[in-house]
Formats: structure tokens, sequence, C-alpha cells
């Protein structure tokens, strides 16, 4: 947000000097509820299921570190590998029947039309990665139009890794898969590893608030699903406004 | 040592399966004995494919002779691992189970290093390794490179009694199933080939078709699948993209450092968005920005232009 004063009307100074000295007075901080319960337990369950499944798979998608630990020890990690790839499958699936609008929440977000600061925020996020101390951001919705291309690549990378993830378990256990379908299937599996390694580990510096503009961000996921208002306005001001304005979702405390 | 191949002359060939039971015994590979264990496959081919226990099967052809005193072309094959120079299965094997053993040339086998992971049995042009569900571990055709190493010839050549496989240095086999195929030729045969020159960087099993490469099982023109290729770029491409991401994201980490922002609060009533730091109202309402983007960049740069339009 830029540092620069805007011009207001005496009688809004003035409601704005009231606003603040109540505030003060009061002494509570608001906060908005961004992510429920059951929705913070999925991903906080899927991404350690994820990251689990990265570290096991590593150990037969690179050569040096399958020749490290030996058969016997890729054989145990394949097997966990298989276990932890069912918790990442049917954590989210049984989630979403529990909650099937949460899901529809969650594409409508994705799939929304694009306005000029989704757009200009889109143009300005590599330049502000760099120099995030100068660069001021235009405000954004619920989601950022960054956050929901990069949302968007993990949903379509995780359900990539899911499925040829299952047919490749199924196909070399309850049926024969093969060895053409198994090459493209496999293919698919790296080229979701691909995308998941570097969606991921972005993700992770931007969510987790590694990412000094970020700090704190980590606690919408992996705390009470809270985040400040002063942190909303920052990250998501369009949406901050409306929520703070209706005032359904606001704690204080 | 020198490069070495395997000779096998069709032409030579009774289909008498003993280079498969040679196999068989050498490598103590189990086979179903009971009755009818087997299914039958309508053919004297059996088992009707390879399988996680068996590394070599002779295959049987019936066609139409194109020769008056011979109508029926018996073309017999060998299916087995080809040994090739620029083998696609050892390139993708992630474990070292699958190796070109440098002193002959043979594509070779350490199945105490397979993890199972099945990248080998995509690779193969020939459709040649097999996944022994049992053991958790790829079987394929070894070149017997421990009877190599000590002087003496794989179990298939060594038990063929009609002199159909032979072994011995790759050129002076290729320069034999010249002096074969000549003579196959001198005969009438006219399709007959050679089969292992070139293919794939050159194979270690050549084999002298006396009725084509198709009429013998063979693949014609066999080639490495792009998809094989792309799986194998896929390894360095995600291992340097995720080593530029981590360093992207490590200067990024340093060049954010020392970062710090007012904090703000909302005033609902006058739809200020406030500055409690300053005080100062820095945004009035919620309309979408009117800076152009090198505002954005610029505006709260140490040196240019200040200033910004949220009236």
């Amino acid at each position: 947000m830029s540092n620069a004063r805007v011009q207001v009307t005496p009688e809004q100074a003035a409601s704005d000097q009231r606003f603040l000295t109540a505030r003060k007075q009061k002494g509570t901080e608001r906060y908005i509820v961004r992510h429920s319960k059951q929705a913070r337990i999925t991903h906080d369950v899927t991404i350690i299921a994820c990251l689990l499944l990265c570290v096991t798979g590593l150990f037969v998608f690179v050569p040096p570190l399958t020749q490290l630990v030996g058969a016997d020890v890729v054989f145990v990690i394949r097997m966990s590998h298989r276990v932890i790839g069912v918790v990442f499958v049917a954590v989210p699936l049984i989630s979403a029947i529990m909650a099937p609008k949460g899901v529809a929440h969650i594409f409508k977000n994705l799939f929304a039309k694009w306005d000029s600061d989704d757009k200009k925020w889109m143009i300005l996020f590599f330049p502000y990665l760099f120099m995030a101390k100068w660069i001021h951001m235009p405000d954004q919705g619920e989601i950022k139009s960054g956050q929901r291309f990069a949302d968007g690549m993990l949903w379509f990378a995780g359900a990539l890794m899911g499925i040829t993830g299952m047919v490749m378990l199924l196909g070399s256990t309850v049926f024969t898969l093969g060895g053409d379908a198994y090459a493209v299937v496999l293919l698919l599996h790296d080229i979701g590893f691909f995308l998941i390694a570097v969606f991921g580990m972005a993700h992770i510096f931007l969510g987790a608030g590694i990412f000094q503009p970020y700090r704190g961000t980590h606690k919408l996921m992996f705390g009470d699903g809270l985040v400040s208002e002063s942190d909303a306005l920052y990250h998501w001001g369009h949406w901050a406004r409306k929520e703070l304005k209706n005032g359904k979702n606001v704690v204080e405390k | 040592m020198a490069e070495k191949a395997i000779l096998f002359d069709t032409s030579r060939c009774t289909g008498c399966h003993a280079c498969q039971i040679a196999c068989k015994c050498w490598n103590v590979l189990p086979s179903p004995t009971r009755l009818n264990e087997n299914t039958f496959s309508g053919t004297h081919q059996n088992p009707p494919d390879l399988n996680g226990a068996t590394r070599l099967i002779m295959t049987y052809s019936e066609a139409d002779g194109a020769l008056p005193n011979k109508p029926v072309a018996w073309a017999f094959g060998r299916r087995s691992c080809q040994h090739c120079t620029d083998a696609p299965c050892a390139s993708i094997c992630p474990s070292g189970t699958l190796y070109v053993h440098e002193e002959s040339g043979m594509v070779t086998v350490d199945a105490s290093k397979c993890v199972a992971c099945h990248y080998c049995v995509t690779a193969c042009p020939f459709d040649v390794p097999r996944y022994n569900g049992m053991q958790g571990k790829v079987n394929k055709c070894t070149g017997c490179v421990d009877r190599i190493e000590q002087g003496i010839a794989p179990a298939c050549v060594s038990t063929c009694q009609p002199e159909a496989l032979s072994f011995g240095d790759r050129d002076e086999m290729l320069a034999e199933a010249e002096k074969r195929l000549a003579m196959l030729k001198s005969r009438g045969y006219e399709h007959a080939v050679i089969y292992g020159a070139e293919e794939i960087g050159g194979l270690h099993v050549i084999q002298v078709f006396k009725y084509g490469v198709e009429a013998h099982g063979q693949v014609l023109d066999p080639k490495v699948s792009p998809i094989t290729t792309l799986t194998n770029i896929m390894k360095p491409v995600t291992g340097v993209v995720a080593g530029a991401t981590v360093i992207g994201l490590a200067v990024m980490f340093g060049l954010a450092a020392g970062y710090k922002r007012d904090k703000l609060a909302y005033n609902a009533e006058t739809e200020d968005t406030i500055s409690l730091e300053t005080g100062e109202v820095i945004k009035h309402g919620d309309g979408q920005d009117t800076e152009s983007v090198k505002e954005h960049i610029t505006c709260n740069l140490p040196i240019g232009k200040k200033g910004g339009d949220h009236e």
C-alpha cells in the first residue's frame, strides 16, 4: 500500500480521530475469520502428507539418493510412500464430501474474473518479490490474483499426483498396467512433482511467512485461522473492508 | 576384453527350446511344471511371452512360404534382451540395477539393487524387462556376464546344438552374419536381413532373419520412446528449476531484510483506511487502484517522484 497521504474532509478527519481514540481506549484488536477449523485440518494434514511424499519420492526420483540408501531402505520408503499417498488422496476427498459448499467457494474464487487490480497485482508481483520495501501493491479480493494462479497450479498438480499415483499403485497390485501406459503415467507423475516442487516451495515461502512482508500468515492455516485487521487490509484490502464493514466474521480480542 | 555379441542365425534354428531351458537352468528360474499349469497359447510358443521368471522364449510364426518347395515358412525367433549399446533401460534406472557391463557391452542386472520402480519396464523398445511381483524385482536377461567373465559363452549359446547361436567379439559376429546373409540371399531368401548392427546404437544380439524382421517377431526400426526421453529430461530439469527457485527465494529473503510497514485500521463509517503509526488516511473508499504500474514501483522509492491518488 502506498505511503502517500490521502486528503479527506475535516468531518471525515474528525470521525477518523474519534475512531482511533475509541480503538486505543478499548485496547483490543480486530481479527477476521479467514479459514474454518475443517479447512485448516484438511490443509495441514494434506500439506504434511505432501511434504512426506516429496521426501519419500525423492528416493526413487534422484538416482544418487536411491543408490545411497540401498534397495531395502528404498523398499520401506516406497511402501510408506504408498500409505502416505492414500492419506494425501483420501483426506481432501473426505473433507470435500463433508463440505461441498466450501469446495464450491474455493473453486468460485479460483476462477473469479480478474479486475484491473488483479491484473496490476500480477504484473507487479515479480518486481515486488525483489523490492518489497518500496513497491506497494493494489488491493485484492479474498484470494489474490497470483494466489489464484499458484493455488490453481497446486490443485492441478496435487490432483495429477493423486490420480497418477493411484493408477500406478493399482496398476502394480490389482491389475497390470502395460509398459507404454505405465510410462505415460510415470511421466505425468514426474511432471506433477516438478510443479509441486516449484509452486510448493513458493507457497511455503509466502504462506509460512518466511518472506518478511508475509510474516504471521502461517497462523491462518496452522494457527487459529484468524487474520489481523492490519494484515488483512495489507494483503486482501477489498475483502478486508467488506468483512470489516459487514462485521459478521470479525472477532475482537 | 573386446565388445561381445550373441549371433542368432534363424536359418539354423530348429526351435528346440534348448536355449530357453538352459537359461532357466543356469539362472535358477522356476517354471510351472504341474499338468496343464501353463495356459495353452495355441502355438509351440510357451509360455506365451516373457514373464517374471522367464528371460528368454522361442517364438514361432507360421506363414505362407514364398518358395515352391517350402510352402510353409516356419519363422523361429528368439525373444529376449537385445543388449542395446544406448540401453534406455540402463539410462533410466535410478538404482543402478540395470547397467552396461563395460567389458562386454552386455546390459546386465544386479537384482539386489532393484527398487521396483518400473522405469526400465516402461523404457525398453523391445518390451523385455518383466516385473516379478513375488520378489519385487525386475527380471531380464543378464547376458550371462558371470559366464563371460570366466571365458564361457552364455548358457543359451553353449547349449545350442544346431549352432544357430554363437558368441564372440561383436565385430566377428557381424562379419559372420554378413556371410550367413549372403548365403541365404544366394538361396533365394530375398527378405533375409541382418538385425542389430545399427539399431539403438547397435545391439549385442545380432540376428540373421531368414524371412525378414517382422516374420520373426521382432520390432521393425525400434526407437527409444519420446516418453522415455522426456522422463530422463524431467529429472535434471526439476533439479535445476527447483535449485533456481531456492536461490531466487533466498535472494528475495535477503532483499526484504529489515522490511516493516505501518499497522493499518479501517473506519467503516468514513470508509478510510488509516495508518496507526501516523494517523494519516492512506486510502479512502474501496475503489480500484488508479496508479500506473510505474508509479507503484517508483512512488515509495527514496529517489524520484512521490505521491498517490487514493482520493
